[in-house]
């Protein structure tokens, strides 16, 4: 990495420039890039690719996978067991996706803000977000859907209290380290205010990291939603939610195992590319300072 | 001394802890969707009849005061009555804490030993370390219940290896002292009963242990790797001294600190993953409690759950910080350097340690 002048019209801003051909991205990087991409277009052609409803009975009930044109078989009512996995992938994605957007909203804004004031504003916003990382998150998570009502955008809002605060932690850390560089300090030198400071100098900083730790929380999320949806705490019954499926169909799992072996595995299947993707994009950045 | 001090401003943050997570409890119960009165009364409940329950309850006072009354019954154990079981909380959660204790103990032990030997295993430079970076990654990945699916299809359902389902298999086996059938066998000088216990331990406990073991031995790999490449090390190997002597007695008890924050952490996990496994595998404890309580939407019983586990998590992590301190005596210094500014200087160290705790889990060498 480089620190280059500008050549913008805006004097006061130095941007971080990245030098691309100094590091080499590696076949295992761009393959599990490569599997996030894929995941997240079937999570967006779900209605496209599955061959059925998923809510609908089909065929006879108990189908064997990989016999039939059910590829995953059928379930206990008869519904085709792909179509409810695709379509419970892309509520699982699309779940875990959104509530690592609203953690790095609104935890990167307490951290920023916490960041950049400092004094006081500092101590009270970080003081809570101590507070927040000493419950044990998804135990109040279950608290707090059963207080609003299972649904899944309780579950999403539930999680997504919990979430935020590890995400307030590393951009305070982080942007604290930026404010004491020296293009910080001229620009406050220049009487740049505060927002401007956060979103110009700050801000550009801060994002490698955030990449690094978002794309690395996407499997643990998979997990803790797939968790609190197992326990009926997502969308009601005949709705496609993979560990509400998993968990409904436990009771056939000695003779008919397909119908709550595949929704697991499918959320295995989600967590792993986010992992390694989370893993490649860590290496990458880490290459490159 | 220092000790005596670090533990008094632990349990004082600890209470200040506990005493939020009640205010949160206590204000996700006011907002909740089930009306307390309607669930203990039913549907064909006269308003007389309501308005006398709503003063039972004392849900006709102002909500500070309704606040007050509810600390005031938690310090007499009094936690509510459950809308599904119609017992108190208190002595439901009584019944089923022993085997929850029993599964979450020997689930942390597990994964604290299986995520030390995971640590040191890839943390040495040999053959094939590479590969079990990749199992690690992938251990990671694989949601409890998947684990506990698989098992209950191979080692009970193909194999008929283990148990499937419950705490014991043998009848009117001894209830002694503690409740906790593992113990309880020993003490009662039946070693069959630990045994069976163990059995019925195995499945459950590793489903839930495997993830955070997995956590903990990828923050350990990374502070051990960044160990050995120190000066101390260097100075160790050119007195001759062995790779497995180094490894285990100068740079293991320098690494173990991030890794003890990672078992506190987890331990939050754990619980989560504690109410799916004994949901799976109808272990009696507050878990499974949890589960038949959620489809009725019981908040009294749930409430009471979290605030039994969060104070579970408080005193996990409170040791976990006391062992921190024990490993490693440079934190004595921090903790409670001579510091003529006391209070700033334990507020910033504190934030340093949850700083440290933070990196552990987005630690760069791992």
């Amino acid at each position: 990495m480089k620190l280059l002048k500008s050549k913008d019209k805006d004097k006061d801003q130095i941007q971080l420039e990245i030098n691309l051909d100094s590091n080499t991205i590696t076949v295992a990087q761009k393959f599990a890039v490569g599997s996030l991409l894929v995941v997240t277009v079937v999570a967006l052609l779900a209605p496209i690719l599955s061959p059925s409803n998923p809510l609908l009975p089909v065929d006879q009930p108990f189908i064997h996978p990989f016999v039939s044109s059910h590829i995953l078989g059928t379930d206990s009512v008869g519904r085709d067991e792909l179509s409810r996995v695709l379509y419970g992938m892309r509520a699982s994605w699309f779940s875990a996706l959104a509530v690592i957007a609203s953690g790095v909203l609104i935890g990167g804004t307490i951290g920023m803000t916490a960041a950049v004031f400092g004094g006081a504003v500092d101590t009270i916003l970080m003081r809570i977000t101590d507070g927040f990382l000493a419950f044990p998150g998804p135990v109040l998570a279950i608290a707090v859907v059963a207080s609003l009502g299972a649904s899944l955008f309780h579950t999403l809002i539930a999680v997504g209290i919990v979430w935020w605060p590890f995400y307030a932690r590393i951009v305070r850390g982080e942007a604290r380290a930026i404010m004491s560089r020296p293009h910080v300090e001229a620009a406050r030198s220049f009487g740049v205010g505060k927002f401007r400071l956060a979103r110009r100098h700050v801000l550009q900083g801060v994002i490698p990291s955030i990449v690094v730790t978002a794309s690395l929380d996407i499997g643990n999320l998979v997990i803790t939603l797939a968790g609190l949806s197992f326990l009926g705490l997502g969308q009601p019954a005949p709705a496609p939610e993979l560990g509400a499926m998993a968990a409904r169909n436990l009771q056939y799992l000695l003779q008919e195992w397909w119908v709550s072996v595949m929704p697991a595995l499918a959320i295995s299947i989600l967590a792993m590319v986010g992992n390694f993707t989370g893993d490649a994009i860590r290496d990458y950045f880490e290459a490159k300072i | 001394m220092y000790l005596l001090k670090f533990i008094v401003k632990r349990l004082l943050a600890s209470v200040g802890i506990i005493l939020g997570l009640t205010a949160v409890l206590f204000f996700l119960a006011a907002i909740s969707h089930t009306d307390p009165v309607h669930a203990m009364l039913g549907a064909g409940a006269t308003p007389g009849s309501i308005a006398a329950e709503r003063h039972k309850l004392g849900l006709d006072k102002p909500e500070i005061v309704q606040y007050f009354d509810y600390l005031k019954n938690l310090l007499h154990g009094n936690m509510g009555m459950s809308y599904r079981t119609r017992r108190p909380v208190a002595s439901d959660i009584a019944t089923y804490l022993p085997a929850t204790v029993e599964l979450a103990g020997f689930s942390l032990v597990l994964s604290v030993l299986l995520g030390l030997a995971l640590g040191i295993a890839s943390g040495g430079s040999f053959r094939g370390s590479g590969a079990l970076r990749f199992v690690l990654i992938s251990g990671a990945s694989v949601p409890q219940f998947l684990l506990a699916i698989g098992g209950l299809l191979f080692l009970y359902g193909k194999l008929n290896l283990l148990p499937a389902t419950g705490i014991i298999g043998i009848a009117n086996a001894p209830t002694g002292p503690t409740g906790i059938y593992l113990i309880d066998g020993i003490l009662h000088g039946d070693f069959g009963v630990t045994v069976d216990a163990i059995k019925y331990l195995i499945m459950p406990s590793v489903s839930i242990s495997l993830g955070p073991a997995v956590s903990i031995g990828r923050v350990l790999r990374g502070s051990l790797i960044s160990s050995l490449g120190s000066d101390y090390v260097k100075t160790a190997r050119s007195k001759g001294l062995g790779g497995f002597s180094i490894l285990i007695r100068h740079a293991l008890r320098n690494s173990l600190g991030p890794a003890l924050s990672m078992t506190g952490l987890q331990a939050g996990l754990m619980f989560s993953g504690v109410v799916v496994i004994e949901d799976i595998f109808a272990w009696p404890g507050i878990g499974y409690y949890t589960a038949q309580s959620i489809p009725s939407g019981d908040f009294p019983a749930i409430a009471g759950v979290t605030l039994v586990l969060g104070v579970g998590y408080v005193i996990i992590n409170a040791l976990v910080d006391l062992a921190q301190l024990l490993a490693d005596p440079r934190l004595k210094r921090l903790e409670m350097g001579p510091s003529t500014r006391g209070r700033k200087k334990f507020v910033s160290q504190q934030n340093s340690s949850l700083n440290s705790q933070v990196n552990a889990i987005g630690d760069p060498t791992v």
